[in-house]
């Protein structure tokens, strides 16, 4: 369809002019848009039949204006509205009203961006969507909205400037960096964003921000092609072949950033032009000046304080002045990008240079888990197997191999499986279990469910708990506190807990809890060297009865050192207990509270209190 | 995607209206984003060539003149179709004549 095709590209050269002109005629960019598609209509009825005119698009033209001034007539007629003669005016002042109207502040983004692109670049609705990677009736929602409350509410102002450059730049970066989906460039919003740009900056010339943010568009899309690597993969700034930028380009954004120059302070894209341009005119990455680039983002941190750059200028400083301020910097904003995959990227760029490539693993498996984009995902994978060999079984498979345990109904599954899901996003699905501390699972524990109530943040917990028990990671209840919630005391009823046959460390410590109506911390916390097998009791205040007696024997089994109840198997490397809790003569670690809960609840479906209080 | 578009001698001479149309042309692609780079070619060419290793460099070839490149302009367009419909535009301007696109990548 060769027409179609040529009425397509006439038609987005000429989109804005023509939507621009019938706008100021109609007064409605909505009506006006609707007249322009008549026309569009019209030409794919005609054009086929009678070819394609000599010059398309000045028929485009024509037609669209003959239909608006057709609706203006008929409106007279009902109304008694007068027609002003078509005056000629210079289109390029349509054009920028239309601009600003489709990015006006009264819409939301999302719906400026679609409006944006349908009606200044003259893309499809299916074109939008495509780019966006979401479903064409959402962007066909989108548009009709913004143009209902444009109609319904025409805005007073004209609108901004600054406006007009987010949605530009918005769409520069969906494209530069694209957010989710398996490619990481999507080239074809980057070139509507920049010609977008170059368009604004003949309009308005006299505005820094308006060249500021060409110059930076340009600068960053001479590296296109250098920053995906033959696979896809993404190429750090540093390890880009600097042969591959596009010098046209580079050229252009120093062009721009050139013209940007004005009285008064620099603006945010103007700096981040700048900084972009130190990059571009580095004859290695080892000549980047970072001094210069961190003080252009101590003074972009002031106009534009987002986590983003803070996160930029954490990079950039760490380069300057060393890792360790560039950590220190990082940490400080560790809350407000908590699920941003660029900020473990950076903690372990900086982890690595420092030697420190255990963390760094980790921080690049987090990383992985936390990006939606499969290119980006592998490459922070490969960077993790680089910065550390693994050791150990991953956090994936032994969530994998928990959720699959037989005692488990399938309510418990998903329910731990929601909980257990969040873990592996915040801890990275390939960090070695051993590597995870406590202290992490706290840590990720109360930022995520920090406002959730009680019940939920307690049915969290205790999927975590009974997680961290069967995985023989230490006690998790010092750092995360069960929270009060109202509910019914259950009545412990129960008989002889253990088959004949269990384990006689289990059935020792049940023993031992109910003769000594001790607190179950303190018997856990027995070491053999203070037993006094012979009066029954122990350092601490712990007594016994014949029971007890007649079973310790067999627990000890000869040992005469430290603690009394061990763990099954032998501590991870990620993973030293404190020498106190561990046992010199077998090497195991004492047996953790949870661990306990977890032994007695799989037996019995008690826990450990219940038990205790229970009578035989 | 790039195109070079290329076009030969040979049609009329310009004169001051082709100049100015021409002028108003390329301002406009260079305010629509469109145009990267755009530049006028002399007649005279010279030769470079490598034959079994040795290379050569002469004056020539001396082509008829209409058929020399004449002038070049590195667009940036959404597609073929664009690009075709542009150099259709150059065509209304300059008249009779003959050009090339083609992609650069």
């Amino acid at each position: 369809m060769e027409v179609n095709r040529t009425l397509d590209a006439v038609w987005k050269l000429e989109a804005a002019r023509v939507v621009g002109a019938l706008t100021r005629m109609v007064g409605d960019v909505g009506l006006a848009e609707e007249l322009a598609q008549d026309a569009l209509v019209t030409a794919l009825r005609q054009w086929p039949r009678d070819g394609v005119p000599d010059n398309p698009a000045a028929w485009l033209t024509a037609v669209a204006k003959r239909r608006a001034v057709d609706h203006l007539r008929r409106a007279r007629r009902e109304r008694a509205v007068a027609v002003e003669p078509e005056q000629e005016r210079p289109a390029e002042d349509d054009v920028l009203r239309l601009v600003f109207l489709a990015c006006h502040p009264v819409l939301p983004t999302v719906e400026r961006v679609a409006l944006t692109l349908k009606l200044v670049c003259g893309l499809t609705t299916e074109e939008i969507a495509r780019a966006f990677l979401v479903d064409t009736a959402t962007v066909a929602e989108r548009v009709a909205r913004a143009k209902r409350t444009l109609a319904e509410h025409p805005p007073r102002t004209p609108g901004q400037l600054s406006s007009v450059c987010e949605v530009i730049y918005l769409v520069f970066n969906e494209g530069y960096s694209a957010t989710s989906g398996d490619d990481l460039l999507r080239p074809g919003l980057c070139l509507e964003a920049l010609r977008l740009g170059r368009v604004l900056a003949e309009l308005v010339p006299a505005d820094p921000e308006v060249h500021g943010l060409v110059a930076l568009m340009e600068l960053q899309a001479s590296r296109a092609a250098a920053r995906t690597g033959p696979d896809g993969e993404p190429v750090r700034l540093h390890e880009q072949n600097r042969g591959r930028w596009d010098p046209l380009l580079i050229r252009r954004g120093f062009t721009a950033l050139l013209r940007a120059r004005g009285a008064g302070p620099p603006g945010p894209y103007v700096l981040q032009a700048a900084i972009a341009a130190c990059h571009a005119g580095a004859r290695s990455a080892e000549d980047t000046d970072w001094a210069q680039i961190a003080a252009l983002y101590d003074a972009l941190v002031h106009l534009l304080p987002t986590p983003i750059v803070h996160l930029n200028r954490a990079v950039a400083i760490g380069m300057a002045r060393g890792p360790e301020a560039g950590l220190e910097l990082l940490d400080a904003i560790a809350a407000d990008l908590r699920d941003y995959h660029l900020l473990p990227s950076a903690r372990g760029d900086l982890l690595l240079r420092l030697g420190r490539g255990v963390e760094a693993r980790r921080e690049f498996e987090r990383a992985a888990a936390l990006t939606d984009n499969a290119a980006e995902r592998a490459f922070l994978r490969r960077r993790a197997d680089e910065a550390a060999t693994p050791v150990g079984r991953t956090v994936a498979e032994v969530v994998a191999e928990f959720l699959a345990r037989e005692d488990f109904d399938r309510s418990t599954i998903r329910s731990y499986g929601q909980t257990l899901g969040r873990l592996r996003r915040a801890v990275g699905d390939r960090t070695p279990l051993d590597s995870v501390t406590t202290e992490d699972i706290g840590e990720m524990f109360t930022a995520v469910w920090e406002s959730a109530s009680a019940k939920t943040w307690n049915r969290h917990r205790s999927a975590i708990r009974s997680f961290c028990a069967w995985a023989e990671i230490p006690d998790l209840s010092t750092s995360v506190d069960r929270r009060a919630e109202t509910r019914r005391a259950a009545a412990p009823i129960v008989g002889q807990p253990w088959e004949e046959g269990a384990p006689i460390r289990e059935r020792l410590l049940w023993t031992l809890l109910r003769e000594s109506r001790s607190p179950v911390r303190a018997v856990l916390d027995l070491d053999v060297e203070h037993l006094d097998l012979a009066h029954r009791r122990a350092l601490g205040g712990v007594r016994w009865r014949e029971e007890t007696a007649r079973l310790l024997p067999e627990l000890l089994g000869g040992r005469d050192r430290g603690p009394l109840f061990l763990a099954d198997r032998r501590p991870g490397p990620g993973r030293v207990p404190r020498p106190e809790d561990l046992c010199p003569v077998t090497g195991r670690g004492r047996l953790s509270y949870e661990r306990a809960e977890y032994l007695f609840k799989r037996a019995t479906g008690l826990t450990l209190g219940q038990l205790r209080n229970a009578r035989k | 995607m790039r195109y070079l578009m290329m076009s030969k001698a040979g049609g009329q001479a310009p004169d001051e209206r082709l100049f100015a149309e021409m002028g108003k042309f390329v301002e406009e692609l260079t305010a629509a984003g469109v145009l990267l780079a755009t530049g006028g070619l002399a007649p005279a060419s010279i030769r470079v060539a490598s034959v079994d290793g040795e290379i050569t460099v002469t004056d020539g070839p001396f082509a008829e003149a209409k058929e020399a490149v004449a002038g070049f302009a590195l667009v940036e367009v959404r597609s073929e179709a664009e690009v075709i419909e542009l150099a259709k535009r150059f065509r209304r301007i300059v008249g009779d004549g003959e050009g090339y696109i083609q992609q650069v990548f």
